[in-house]
Order: C-alpha cells, then sequence, then structure tokens
C-alpha cells in the first residue's frame, strides 16, 4: 500500500480552474468515502482551501488510481483531458514530504501563513469522522502536524516583509502600533501609492487623504479607497493632522521641504510623522529627515530592507526543508 | 532572614533579565521575563513582611530599606503596567536597574543587620515615605521607558532595523503613552508624598530634604504641563524623564 497526492495548487492552476474542483466543508466526508471507492482505496482524505484542492489516498496502484480520479474529475466538471496538465501527483515520501511542506505553510501564496495549519487539521478530522482514514493516513497526518509545529517553533519562516509596499506598512505598524488611530495621507496619486496606502487601509488605518495634481484623479483614487480628495496647494493644511505620508508624484524636484514640515509642528504637537517616499526623484527633501518626530524612508532604504527580508526568508526556507527531511527520515512512515 | 528574602529577589530578578536579553538578542519574545520578576516580586513580599515585623513599621528607615522599597515599587508597576500593555520587553530594561538597587541594598553597611523598632511612628512621615518611594518606581519606570524609547528612536531614525531588540520593542506610539501615563502616576504620588512631608513634624535640618523634594515635584509637574498644552516631541520627553529621575535620585543620595 502506497500513500499518494493528487492536486493542484495556485501554482500549478488558474483560480478559474481551481474554483471547478473545490469541494465545500460540508461536503468533504462524503468525498472522502466516495474518493475510496473510486480509486479502488484503503484510506482518503480530501483538502480543500482556495488555493488549493488535494486528495490523499493510500492504494495498491498508483497510476491506476491517479487515472480513475483523474477521469472521474474531469467526467464530473466536464473539462476536456488538458485538465490533467493542472494536476501534480507524488507518491511515497514524496507525498508525505508535500504534505510537510503545505502543512508548514512552505507551499502557501503568502509563504508561511498560519491558517493553513487549521484547515488541514479540520479536513483531516472531517475525514477521520467519516471513517475514511486508517494507520497511513492517520500516521501521516499526524506526523505532518508535529513537523508543521517544529518548522514553525524553530524558524521565523512567517517574519519579514518582502515587499517595498509591506515594509513601508510593518514600520508604520513599529511607529504607531494599531494603525485604527493612524491617519494617511497620499501625494501623487500613482500605482506605487495606491497600493502601500491599500496595504495600510487593509491593516485598519483611519482615514486617507489624496492630495494630487489633477484633482479628478484624487478624488477617483479616494473613491476607490474609501478616503477624502485635497486639492494639492491645500496638503500642508492636511499635513496638521495626519501620521502617515506617502509621496510618490512625478515631480522632477522636492515637494515636501523642511519648512513645510517645521511650520505644521507645533499644530501636530510634535507627534511622531512617517514620510514614506516611493518616487525617483525623490519627493521629500532628505532635510526632513533630521526634524526629530520625523521618520523618512525613501525607495531605496524600503528596497534595501525588503531585500534584506527576501534574502532571510531563502534562508528560512532551506532551514525549514532541512528539519522536514530529517524529520521524516526519522519518522518511517508506512506508505512511503 | 529578611537578607535572603531580598538575595533570592535579586537573583530571580537577574535570570529574568539575563534570560529575556537572551531571548530579546535571537530575535524572540521574553513571554518567560514576567514569571520570573512576579516570583522575585513575590520575595520582595516576604522580605518587606520580615523588615516590616522588625520595624514595627514600613520599613523605610535606612538607606537599604529604601532601595529595596523602591526596587519593590518599580516592579510593583512593572507587572501592572507591562502585562496591560503587553509591553514584554519593559521586563528586560526593569530587571537591571531592580538588581541594581537591591544589590546596592545588600551591600554591607547599607542596610542595618538589626533594625530598632520605630517608637511613636508619626502617620503623615510614613505617608511621606511610602508614597514619596511608590512615586519613584513609577517615575522609575517612566525612565525604564524614555530609554526605550530613545532605543528604538535611534533604530527608526538611522534604519538599522535588523536586531533582535528592535524586532522585540512595542511600537513608538505605545511607549510613549505608557510614559505619559506613568509619569502622571508618579507625579500624583509624588504629590501626595510631598504635602505629607510637609504636614509631618520635621527637624530644621529637614527643610533641605523638603525644598528639593518640591522642587522635584514641580519639574515633573512642569514637563507634564509643556507636554499637555504645548506638545513635546518623544525624544525630549524621554530625555527629561530620564534625567530627572537620575537627578532625583542623586540629589536625594546627598540631601
Amino acid at each position: 500500500m502506497e500513500l499518494l497526492c493528487l492536486g493542484l495548487n495556485h501554482r500549478t492552476a488558474p483560480v478559474e480552474v481551481r474554483e471547478r474542483f473545490a469541494v465545500g466543508a460540508t461536503k468533504l466526508g462524503e468525498a472522502c468515502t466516495d474518493l475510496i471507492t473510486l480509486a479502488d482505496a484503503t484510506e482518503a482524505l480530501v483538502i480543500s482551501t482556495c488555493n488549493r484542492t488535494e486528495f490523499y489516498l493510500v492504494a495498491e496502484n498508483a497510476r491506476d488510481a491517479f487515472t480513475r480520479i483523474e477521469a472521474r474529475l474531469a467526467e464530473k466538471i466536464q473539462l476536456d483531458s488538458s485538465v490533467a496538465a493542472h494536476f501534480y501527483r507524488k507518491e511515497k515520501l514524496e507525498a508525505a514530504r508535500h504534505l510537510c511542506r503545505v502543512v508548514s505553510g512552505l507551499d502557501s501564496m503568502m509563504l508561511g501563513e498560519t491558517e493553513i495549519f487549521g484547515q488541514v487539521k479540520q479536513a483531516y478530522a472531517t475525514a477521520h469522522q467519516a471513517g475514511a482514514t486508517r494507520t497511513v493516513l492517520n500516521k501521516a497526518f499526524q506526523r505532518a502536524f508535529s513537523i508543521g509545529k517544529k518548522v514553525r517553533t524553530e524558524t521565523s519562516i512567517q517574519e519579514g516583509s518582502t515587499s517595498v509596499g509591506n515594509v513601508a506598512v510593518d514600520l508604520a505598524e513599529k511607529i504607531f502600533g494599531h494603525l485604527k488611530n493612524s491617519e494617511v495621507m497620499i501625494l501623487g496619486a500613482g500605482e506605487m501609492s495606491r497600493i502601500t496606502a491599500q496595504s495600510l487601509v487593509s491593516r485598519g488605518a483611519k482615514s486617507i487623504f489624496v492630495a494630487n495634481r489633477s484633482f479628478d484623479r484624487a478624488q477617483e483614487l479616494a473613491t476607490e479607497m474609501g478616503g477624502s480628495a485635497v486639492r494639492f496647494d491645500d496638503w500642508q493644511r492636511v499635513l496638521e493632522r495626519v501620521d502617515v505620508v506617502i509621496s510618490s508624484t512625478g515631480a522632477p524636484h522636492a515637494i515636501v521641504h523642511r519648512a513645510d514640515v517645521e511650520k505644521a509642528r507645533r499644530a501636530r504637537k510634535y507627534r511622531p510623522l512617517f514620510f514614506i517616499d516611493i518616487a525617483v526623484p525623490r519627493d521629500i527633501d532628505p532635510a526632513v529627515g533630521e526634524i526629530e518626530e520625523v521618520y523618512l524612508y525613501d525607495i531605496d532604504t524600503l528596497e534595501q530592507l525588503a531585500e534584506e527580508a527576501r534574502g532571510r526568508r531563502q534562508l528560512q526556507i532551506d532551514q525549514c526543508e532541512i528539519i522536514i527531511t530529517n524529520e521524516l527520515g526519522k519518522s518511517q512512515l508506512p506508505g512511503t | 532572614m529578611d537578607r535572603w528574602y531580598l538575595l533570592v529577589s535579586t537573583l530571580l530578578a537577574a535570570v529574568g533579565g539575563v534570560l529575556g536579553m537572551i531571548s530579546v538578542h535571537r530575535g524572540r519574545r521574553s513571554h518567560w521575563t514576567v514569571v520570573w520578576i512576579a516570583a522575585a516580586f513575590l520575595c520582595q513580599l516576604g522580605y518587606l513582611w520580615v523588615r516590616g515585623q522588625m520595624r514595627g513599621a514600613c520599613p523605610l528607615i535606612d538607606t537599604g530599606e529604601i532601595l529595596s522599597f523602591l526596587a519593590w515599587s518599580l516592579t510593583l508597576f512593572y507587572l501592572i503596567i507591562g502585562p496591560a500593555y503587553r509591553i514584554s520587553l519593559l521586563g528586560v530594561f526593569t530587571a537591571p536597574l531592580v538588581v541594581i538597587f537591591q544589590a546596592l541594598a545588600l551591600l554591607p553597611g547599607v542596610m542595618t543587620r538589626a533594625p530598632q523598632q520605630v517608637a511613636n511612628g508619626n502617620p503623615w512621615h510614613e505617608t511621606h515615605s511610602a508614597m514619596s518611594v511608590l512615586a519613584y518606581g513609577a517615575l522609575a519606570l517612566a525612565a525604564v521607558a524614555g530609554v526605550m524609547f530613545l532605543v528604538l528612536d535611534r533604530q527608526l531614525k538611522e534604519h538599522h532595523l535588523k536586531s533582535g531588540l528592535f524586532r522585540n520593542l512595542p511600537p513608538v506610539r505605545e511607549l510613549l503613552i505608557s510614559l505619559v501615563r506613568l509619569l502622571w502616576l508618579g507625579s500624583a504620588l509624588l504629590t501626595i508624598g510631598v504635602a505629607a512631608g510637609f504636614l509631618m513634624p520635621h527637624t530644621a535640618s529637614a527643610w533641605a530634604h523638603l525644598t528639593a523634594a518640591l522642587a522635584i515635584w514641580a519639574s515633573y509637574l512642569v514637563l507634564l504641563l509643556i507636554k499637555q498644552v504645548r506638545g513635546l516631541t518623544g525624544r525630549r520627553l524621554s530625555l527629561a524623564a530620564v534625567i530627572l529621575f537620575v537627578t532625583s535620585l542623586a540629589v536625594f543620595a546627598f540631601v
């Protein structure tokens, strides 16, 4: 008897394909028992999340089992045989390794995310309740959970932001804590500003002000993010109340000078102010960063921080893979 | 027995501080610091109880007792503020101060070995001593929060964001909020302490001490008024909290 895995995920299949194979939470148990009959297997388990649908089973003949399931799926959702190209097939130790990577968040779209751990646990509990798991799957999944925990405890796979926008948002949280009391001003309605501001809004920023030379564009972006548009000449007035300023205009020279910020300090009662300058050439005069309560980060600094985080993350990924290999080597799981 | 309690408490705080620093250096949260400090606090209570029995009053007579009471007060406020604001790192910064105060108290000659019972204790005198030292516990913790802010501010300004310390420090705004609250709390307690000082019977030689206390109380009040009315940068507020606390300790060491 061999441990097998057949599945598709965000890397192998676009959302329009993945959604066709999704199995509702209430039907997971039934799907497991159906799978046993269909693939002539002794055990089966189905994991279905927004990023993946995977079938784990224990069967005598891997090729037969895969062919039967693929044919049945293609027939059920009325797709042609090209759908097979979206599936990955893993056997024995490779299937166990894949399961461990999934549980540890190494196979997730957002590397190291923890939600998948709970989702797999839930899928396992459902299959177990439906009587679809026995020795092989029980041991494989329980081992995968303990390896997943070890990976998260002994590495910092989920730490550190690897994009400029996320680095900026993490810094904003380091300065202001929860962003629910923080107000943000965007200078220049460019794409990078929009992405960074959206990240701040998604983490709870209280309100957004958009100032742009074209007021129509400012209104458009403000509406999109549930904020308020400001005339470009008025940005200094708004500076008195905001906590974060994201600047990305196309101006060939600095827009924000030290004197502009100095003027607003008294009215701001010298509260901390975070400037994110993602424009090239820079919008904010570097002298602004010399003001005591101002934290100024330009695109190069943010990119460098993101690059360092990417380097650290790659080291962490290697560390995780070593843990998985070592732990599986010790386990001697049946079916692998 | 009293010295043993204090010694064990000092060791527990030292272990908590060192383990906290190690975990911070490794970039992990120092979850256990609060437990070690809480254990140190229990031993401090044991010390105060035994010493209080010996004195028959609040043990705040000799320098060793004052330092120990100050360390207890600092620990008490950390245990109230730290977990409430989820500032686990505050313990790592607080522990060394507790260890220093208690180690100084344990030095030979600093704390009387066989303390005499306090005869005819005056309630205003006890209120003055207890409230003043409690106030200094809160103000010491404000200074600790100030140091934490200064470290974080420097790291953010200079873009040095890789250290484990940076990752574990609480956000700037939360640090400043706790700092201001501790300053208000400390100043309120100091107000009672100073007022009780003027109400207690005192000799002419006590005037210098009371005048120094009044000056320090006024300095804290001015700092808070400036912060409230005009506003103050985090760096200046933190520096002021640290300088005022160190100055007040230095003043009372000599006056």
